[in-house]
């Protein structure tokens, strides 16, 4: 008897081919739907464990200031300032290495 | 010039260019000689820097003369992987539509490495976006696969691949890689080399490829740990144009010492290779020497799912461009030109889940790694894969790999080195993993090893 299919895995899937299916082959969206899966099966593994409203993701945010005397992630320049700013701005994301 | 001389540690090659036994010009010279002839058999080179390298050995050469030393990697040449930004050559992500690639400037490991008057003579091969697309075997790269100096039908490993087989070859003295997850120890171990993955944010990632922002790290491959410390010393900082460069001070120290602590998880070596899980149980009675060893329980958690869930979704960010435009299909690795897209079903709220998991798996195993200098295990599950053939991995799920998880979701830092042969003949390794900022606690640890074996001085016999 074939297995049923699991609906968030056939939902996420249809996702991906409703938007790039058109430049997609049948091998490889049959590919994409097993990756799919191993995901759904990942994030079943994340969601069984328990956190509290304490657990913060772990990730440095910090305000922005465009003088801040210490570097840090929020200060680097958004490319809209960069253009703003021209060559006088900081590196552009591009210069920087942190976007391709 | 013998070519015996570059199989000798950096420290004493430094040694002899220190006392002028040895010219950083005829050094250089002897590299890129060995980088045009040889580097072509391994596909290990994408660009020779020939004009810059002599131009920094002759430097180099000037200054030691007139007495002016700046350490142990002066007059030292070297390959840096080709996702760190050079001026003046091309930097190819290892990829077919970044391979005219330029950047007007130089990454900061790059500056830090000649201000320490090393000599850069090769831009090295590596797999496309530094294997972020989700790659499954060795033939994901335009320039080729990368071929492993022990045996010319199997794989260097990756994505640091030819950054493994120039130092293997005896091409460079040491090289430069990254590791996302895996991709400075894998090299390292199938090559026979010693491998030091950084704590995250020891060195600046400013002018590296950006595969996932919160993963990357620079990071040397050497004959010895004790090199990659040297190299280490030299590379890692604060810098203003990377926020999540720590101001920590580094400073490689060497101390002779003992009573070591290690650590080892109970089914370490589950999926491992006969030969593999051998050559550990032999390394722990080698350790047993130095030190204790005992087995340790990690907390129960996804440690593989936490750090894969991070990885995809950081990856098809860093690359959101070239993937939503359809450009990946330019990619050489066929499964790279579409496994991206099934990431895009990754939902935020997994993700977000993932992130904050991150931090409960930092504290959670740095409380138990606190009580060891360090965890051991495999570097590697087996040794290097055969040409042509798909290998597994812990990032595609098709490996364990909970060291190499948690070590890159945390942060943490580890050297690899060989610890034996396995049954094709190929190295075979062994890791070393501590706590965060510890990178001088690993090196002891790995370094006293090295002082009980002598599998670092053996090197592939090349035709």
């Amino acid at each position: 008897m074939p297995e049923t299919p699991n609906p968030e895995v056939v939902t996420l899937f249809a996702l991906v081919a409703n938007r790039y299916g058109d430049r997609l082959t049948t091998e490889q969206l049959d590919e994409i739907k097993r990756m799919v899966e191993g995901q759904v099966e990942a994030a079943r593994a994340l969601r069984a464990v328990r956190l509290s409203n304490a657990d913060e993701p772990f990730q440095h945010f910090a305000a922005y200031r465009s003088d801040a005397s210490t570097p840090d992630r929020s200060a680097l320049a958004s490319p809209l300032e960069n253009e703003r700013l021209g060559s006088k701005g900081a590196p552009s994301p591009e210069g920087r290495g942190i976007r391709p | 010039m013998s070519a015996d001389l570059l199989f000798k540690p950096v420290r004493e090659l430094g040694e002899l260019v220190r006392t002028r036994q040895l010219s950083p010009v005829t050094l250089t010279e002897l590299c890129l000689d060995r980088l045009e002839r040889l580097g072509p058999k391994y596909n290990a080179v994408v660009t020779i820097t020939r004009a810059r390298a002599l131009s920094q050995a002759r430097r180099a050469e000037g200054e030691i003369t007139a007495g002016r030393y700046r350490g142990a990697l002066h007059g030292i040449p070297y390959g840096a992987k080709d996702l760190l930004a050079t001026a003046g050559t091309p930097t190819t992500w290892g990829a077919a539509p970044y391979r005219e690639q330029r950047f007007d400037f130089d990454a900061t490991v790059i500056g830090k490495l000649e201000d320490a008057g090393a000599v850069l003579c090769a831009k090295l091969a590596m797999i496309e976006l530094a294997g972020g697309m989700g790659y499954r075997q060795p033939t994901a790269s335009f320039t080729g696969p990368c071929i492993n100096p022990w045996d010319t039908g199997v794989w260097t490993g990756g994505s640091s691949s030819g950054s493994g087989a120039a130092v293997a070859a005896g091409l460079v003295p040491f090289a430069i890689g990254s590791e996302t997850w895996g991709s400075i120890l894998s090299p390292a171990g199938y090559c026979g080399l010693a491998g030091l993955r950084p704590t995250y944010g020891r060195v600046s990632r400013h002018g590296a490829m950006a595969l996932c922002w919160t993963l990357d790290k620079l990071g040397p491959l050497a004959l010895t740990a004790d090199d990659c410390g040297l190299v280490l010393e030299a590379i890692a900082g604060a810098d203003s144009a990377d926020p999540t460069a720590s101001e920590r001070p580094y400073r490689y120290e060497v101390t002779d010492r003992g009573g070591f602590r290690f650590g080892v998880i109970p089914d370490v070596t589950d999926g491992c290779e006969e030969a593999v899980v051998a050559n550990f149980r032999r390394s722990l009675d080698e350790l047993a020497k130095i030190g204790t060893v005992e087995e340790v329980t990690l907390p129960d958690l996804p440690y593989e799912q936490i750090t894969r869930t991070i990885l995809q979704v950081e990856a098809v960010g860093a690359f959101e461009d070239l993937i939503e435009s359809g450009g990946i299909a330019e990619l050489t690795a066929p499964e790279d030109r579409f496994t991206p897209y099934a990431r895009e079903a990754i939902l935020a709220q997994d993700y977000l889940k993932a992130v904050r998991l991150r931090g409960v798996m930092a504290r959670e195993i740095d409380r138990v790694i606190s009580r060891f200098d360090a965890l051991v295990a495999p570097g590697r599950i087996n040794e290097a894969p055969r040409l042509g053939q798909e290998f597994r991995s812990a990032i595609r799920a098709t490996a364990k790999d909970v060291m190499g998880a948690v070590g890159n979701g945390a942060g943490l830092p580890a050297v690899c080195v060989s610890n034996g042969v396995g049954a094709r003949g190929l190295p075979t390794s062994l890791q070393f993993m501590g706590r965060a900022w510890e990178e001088n606690r690993v090196l002891d640890a790995a370094r006293a090893y090295q002082s009980l074996t002598d599998w670092h001085t053996r090197h592939p016999k090349l035709d």
